[in-house]
């Protein structure tokens, strides 16, 4: 468990985290999603205690990070796959980062072998590949057998083995109760392993909610259509709150009315289509959605122009 | 709502021990102790630089030995040329205290190596746990990170006593023989000799906590490295020159500077208008704590 509340950092005149709360709760997998430069990392090596608040609190297992007497025990966290000595072997940091618990050299060689690191575990951290980094990273955030887990882009540099490998790792930590909190700006990844998102940009919360959820009412539903008459079709269906999007010939993707609409629409005008399909919305398009105004560095690509009606903000 | 019950219930299931797994120890200063211990030991560089730092401490000390007994035994021919047939202790006389030639300090006579180069080692020691991230790992281990930083102190403190120590003993077991020749005792008991293996040892312990210093403040090896150099090395250089300004102040000031007071601590006897050896080590222990209490301040409030 871990409670985040009125969470800031302020870096000089960038606020690099605003005022952010949350809850992450045990026994699911909560996914932290956000553009670059959005206050991931900040938030997560503030719970971690590392850095240091401007404001606020974030307390974990009960009580801040530092208070805890057995500290890995309660946390394992990979905030940076680089927070290892180059020059020391794989198996001889773990040994450091064990001793400072009495943990067991059992428990060294069971993550080693848990990680597949068992090969190059005796060479220098500082020739490993990304993969095998972030591997390393894992299993001293695991040496302690922590309650929480607090994993940053873990999947990172990982080979499609490796992926799936954390995948059921943080399900299956998940279902054992524990607390798992780990971040990817992979929004199909953070689809197939959270249960639960947080999504944050500009060092804001802007979406908290079981994924689900935040699949399902995202937007209006929308319908892709194909025909032979796009821009007969698309002068026919606009106006009155149905919004019309060709980004392709012969090819409109409808918001505002269903498919049974659309195809009445078409036959009462002899228009053929030859495709009518629902589209379900993915994460990426509800994420879009959601962190459209909080991009911290945009990409300047033109979007098609009926975009640029969603694009308006709101609250503005 | 939500997140008062949330808290609430945190609360009452975080009981110090109810959350941890079952027979497992927290972090302790003695298992924080053994992991900088391991982390010392486990890179290669540490290794090498420390065989190589003894043999070169000694190395030098005995190049020290034997100049220092070369002129001496020049002084005596010459001597004897002239008619003069100078005991051993008339021989020792030639050489009146402080002036560099005393025969009790001669197992420091490698000292400076040792300070260069145990210095730099704790330097590094840290500033390579900045440099390559390392510190996070250690700081998430150690999240309270005292206790981390007051390890590194003990072991480094520890290890540079140990090694100059030894360094020191093997140095005299050299110069023992050679100054055999000329018949002067060079038994241990002589005066001095215990105090300035016993001191020398602090002495470097105490840079090498300097080091370990400026290593967490500066969070850079070659920045640190040249700090530490400017202070011990150049520092002292530097203030000789002080003597030639004007007016006696000057004269005095050099003597309470960190390589002069620290140097004046392993020597023994009173000297005119110089401060006594205990003096020289308070003043240089107040150096020590100088650096060591802001890094402390630093290393706990700063982002890591």
């Amino acid at each position: 468990m871990i409670e985040v509340k009125d969470l800031s950092k302020v870096y000089g005149s960038k606020t690099a985290v605003a005022g952010v709360s949350f809850t992450v709760k045990a026994g699911q997998v909560t996914g932290f999603l956000g553009p670059n430069g959005a206050g991931k990392s900040t938030t997560m090596r503030m719970i971690m205690g590392l850095d240091r608040p401007t404001s606020g609190s974030a307390i974990v297992n009960g009580r801040p990070y530092s208070a805890h007497r057995d500290p890995l025990h309660q946390v394992g966290a990979l905030l940076d796959a680089k927070a290892v000595h180059t020059s020391r072997s794989a198996y001889n940091h773990l040994r450091a980062m064990a001793a400072t618990h009495s943990i067991p050299l059992s428990r060294v060689h069971e993550v080693i072998e848990m990680t597949g690191l068992e090969a190059v575990a005796k060479k220098k951290a500082g020739g490993f590949s990304l993969g095998m980094g972030q591997r390393l990273g894992i299993a001293a955030a695991l040496l302690g057998d922590p309650q929480t887990l607090i994993l940053d882009e873990p999947v990172n540099g990982l080979d499609p083995e490796g992926v799936l490998w954390v995948r059921n790792l943080v399900r299956y930590l998940a279902s054992q109760g524990k607390t798992v909190f780990l971040s990817s700006h992979l929004m199909s990844e953070m689809a197939q392993t959270a249960d639960h998102l947080l999504v944050i940009g500009r060092g804001r919360i802007i979406a908290d909610a079981p994924m689900a959820q935040v699949l399902a009412g995202s937007r209006q539903a929308v319908t892709l259509v194909r025909t032979s008459a796009a821009s007969q079709l698309s002068s026919l269906l606009v106006g009155n709150g149905v919004k019309v999007d060709q980004n392709e010939p012969e090819t409109l993707k409808v918001s505002g009315l269903d498919s049974r609409q659309i195809a009445q629409l078409a036959l009462e005008h002899s228009i053929l289509v030859y495709e009518l399909t629902p589209q379900s919305t993915s994460l990426e398009e509800a994420y879009f959605e959601l962190t459209r105004d909080e991009v911290e560095y945009h990409s300047r690509v033109s979007d098609g122009s009926s975009n640029q009606s969603i694009a308006a903000p709101a609250g503005k | 709502m939500t997140t008062t019950t949330a808290r609430r219930s945190a609360a009452t299931t975080a009981g110090p021990a109810s959350n941890s797994p079952a027979g497992t120890h927290g972090v302790s200063f003695g298992g924080i102790l053994k992991s900088e211990w391991i982390k010392l030991w486990t890179l290669l560089s540490t290794k090498l630089l420390l065989a190589t730092t003894l043999v070169a401490i000694v190395g030098v000390g005995a190049i020290t030995v034997l100049a220092r007994y070369a002129i001496m035994d020049q002084m005596i021919s010459m001597a004897e040329e002239s008619g003069q047939k100078l005991t051993p202790e008339q021989m020792e006389q030639t050489f009146p205290p402080g002036s560099q030639m005393d025969l009790y300090n001669l197992p420091n006579s490698g000292l400076q190596i040792g300070i260069l180069v145990l210095g730099s080692l704790a330097v590094l020691f840290v500033a390579s746990e900045y440099s390559t991230g390392m510190i996070r790992s250690t700081m998430s281990a150690v999240p309270k990170r005292i206790p981390a930083f007051a390890a590194k102190a003990v072991i480094l403190a520890v290890v540079s006593y140990v090694i100059t120590t030894i360094a020191a003993v093997a140095t005299y077991l050299i110069a023992i023989p050679v100054f055999a020749g000329r018949g002067i005792d060079m038994g241990w008991d002589r005066d001095g000799v215990i105090y300035s293996i016993f001191t020398g040892g602090l002495y470097v312990a105490g840079v090498a906590l300097i080091g370990l210093s400026l290593g967490v403040l500066l969070r850079n090896s070659a920045g640190a490295i040249t700090l530490l150099v400017g202070i011990f090395f150049v520092l002292p250089i530097a203030s000789s020159f002080m003597t030639f300004l004007p007016g006696d102040f000057w004269k005095y000031v050099p003597q309470y500077l960190p390589a002069d007071s620290g140097g004046r601590f392993l020597s023994i006897g009173h000297l005119d208008a110089t401060i006594d050896p205990w003096q020289g080590g308070l003043i240089f222990l107040g150096y020590v704590l100088l650096f060591l209490v802001p890094a402390t301040f630093v290393l706990k409030r700063r982002d890591v």
